[in-house]
């Protein structure tokens, strides 16, 4: 037996992070264990846009917590996180598209969310460049954001070592070992072994492998999706626009060094860990943004990569408690790790610690039935 | 001394960086932007792995490099649309 932890947490991406700072606030002793290096999944492939604007009502409530958690995040953790409340605008092409901003809008008024549905013109005022060709309307959030995942983690992973947690990368957890129906310790892949109480799954788009070794089964599966970023340039708007349409995209303006940055989701979906760069995205996204806002057509591309969005079955995460006593998750992030990171680092610490959430994650938990689609995914 | 000219990244900041704990070209990559920028780390790889040798013991040689990621020059987004257009 190597040493002993009161919590391990397998990964340190966003969620890994977060949820290891605030158990260590909340005075465990708290070790993260990382089978590559911060940030080389899901988390530093991300585009770092955050959001309020949501279908489900936990979801709206939890990312209306992320928001507010954001907003004070580069004093609570002594780093700038580059926080910036550019909002969030989602276009309208038909009127199908504009019913479910309605109906989405009416749900997110109900918490208190400053969002409204805004006319072409106005569409055209707050993204400044845009064509409205085509256009019917916006659902638009001025208080939606973006912030930079490597920051944010970074200042977590530092965050839960000033706690006086540890972080130990390079070698992945292979066995979770338990005692009757609880856990009671890792073994990394040197062989070296952790005692615990409670180990968190945060393995992002391998969180079923870790849940195998544990017999808990995590509905969680790997898509990948391209991204690029561009040159940087002077400020041309402010919010992330994302355009639903099958063919369409969403990418926003990084609010301190001006680099355009975004990604699609493509039609059919690409399943699997692959995370190799296509040529079919570095035509098809420039036609995409340039279509959208024409003045883009000379700022130059630097670079395109990919990476994976871990999806559950209904596109909402999976956090909470497993049959296994001491077993936690929280997963299936399904694109939105990032900007769930604070919030729900903060709520899967109250669970594991007071065995309750105070915003209540009941409808995340793995046992629900995953019959309720996000309808803005 | 800049290392990295296109992200503006002083060689004591790298080294700050590898003693962190981050002790590959990818993981420094991530954590400040070097070879992120317009020439894509043609300039910053080599004296980057050089001072992850020196910090480390981990020969620059054996060292894995970022993968590769077009366009490798920066092309317009104009340009790279009318590509698409032409096929």
């Amino acid at each position: 037996m190597k040493s002993s932890a009161d919590v391990v947490v397998v990964g340190a991406g966003v969620i890994g992070a977060a949820t290891g700072y605030y158990l260590a606030k909340n005075g465990l002793k708290v070790l993260v264990i990382e089978r590559d290096f911060p940030c080389a999944g899901s988390t530093g492939r991300c585009i770092g846009g955050i959001r309020a604007q949501f279908s489900h009502d936990l979801t709206i409530r939890v990312m209306m917590e992320s928001v507010r958690m954001f907003r004070g995040l580069s004093d609570e953790l002594g780093e700038d996180v580059e926080w910036y409340s550019g909002g969030y605008l989602f276009l309208a092409f038909d009127e199908k598209r504009k019913q479910a901003f309605l109906d989405a809008i009416a749900i997110q008024k109900r918490y208190g969310l400053d969002v409204r549905f805004v006319s072409p013109d106005e569409c055209e005022k707050i993204a400044p460049g845009l064509d409205p060709t085509g256009l019917i309307g916006g659902a638009h959030c001025p208080t939606d954001g973006q912030a930079n995942p490597f920051k944010v983690t970074y200042g977590y992973l530092e965050g839960i070592k000033r706690l006086g947690g540890r972080l130990v990368v390079g070698c992945g957890v292979r066995h979770v070992n338990q005692l009757g129906d609880r856990v009671v310790s890792v073994t990394d892949a040197k062989g070296d072994e952790y005692a615990c109480n409670m180990v968190l799954n945060a393995a992002g788009c391998w969180a079923d492998e870790v849940g195998q070794m544990a017999g808990v089964k995590i509905p969680v599966t790997a898509d990948r999706h391209e991204s690029l970023v561009t040159e940087a340039v002077e400020r041309v708007f402010d919010p992330m626009l994302v355009d639903y349409r099958s063919d369409g995209c969403y990418f926003v303006q990084h609010s301190g060094t001006g680099h355009f940055i975004g990604c699609y989701t493509p039609v059919p979906l690409v399943p699997g860990h692959n995370v190799d760069a296509t040529d079919e995205f570095i035509t098809e996204m420039p036609r995409r943004m340039v279509r959208l806002v024409p003045r883009l057509a000379g700022v130059k591309v630097l670079r395109q990569w990919a990476g994976s969005y871990e999806m559950s079955p209904d596109g909402n995460p999976i956090c909470g408690g497993t049959p296994l006593r001491g077993f936690y998750v929280s997963g299936g992030m399904s694109g939105h790790g990032f900007m769930f990171g604070p919030a729900l680092g903060k709520l899967m610490a109250e669970q594991m610690v007071d065995g309750r959430a105070s915003i209540p994650l009941d409808e995340f938990y793995l046992s629900r039935s995953f019959g309720k689609a996000e309808a803005m995914k | 001394m800049v290392v990295c000219r296109c992200e503006e990244v002083s060689e004591a900041e790298v080294r700050r960086v590898i003693r962190m704990g981050y002790h590959s070209l990818e993981a420094v990559k991530r954590v400040l932007r070097t070879g992120m920028g317009h020439c894509q780390g043609r300039g910053c790889l080599r004296l980057i792995a050089r001072l992850i040798q020196e910090e480390t013991g981990i020969p620059a040689s054996e060292q894995k490099l970022p993968r590769p990621r077009p366009p490798l020059k920066p092309l317009p987004l104009g340009l790279l649309r009318d590509y698409r257009d032409e096929e």
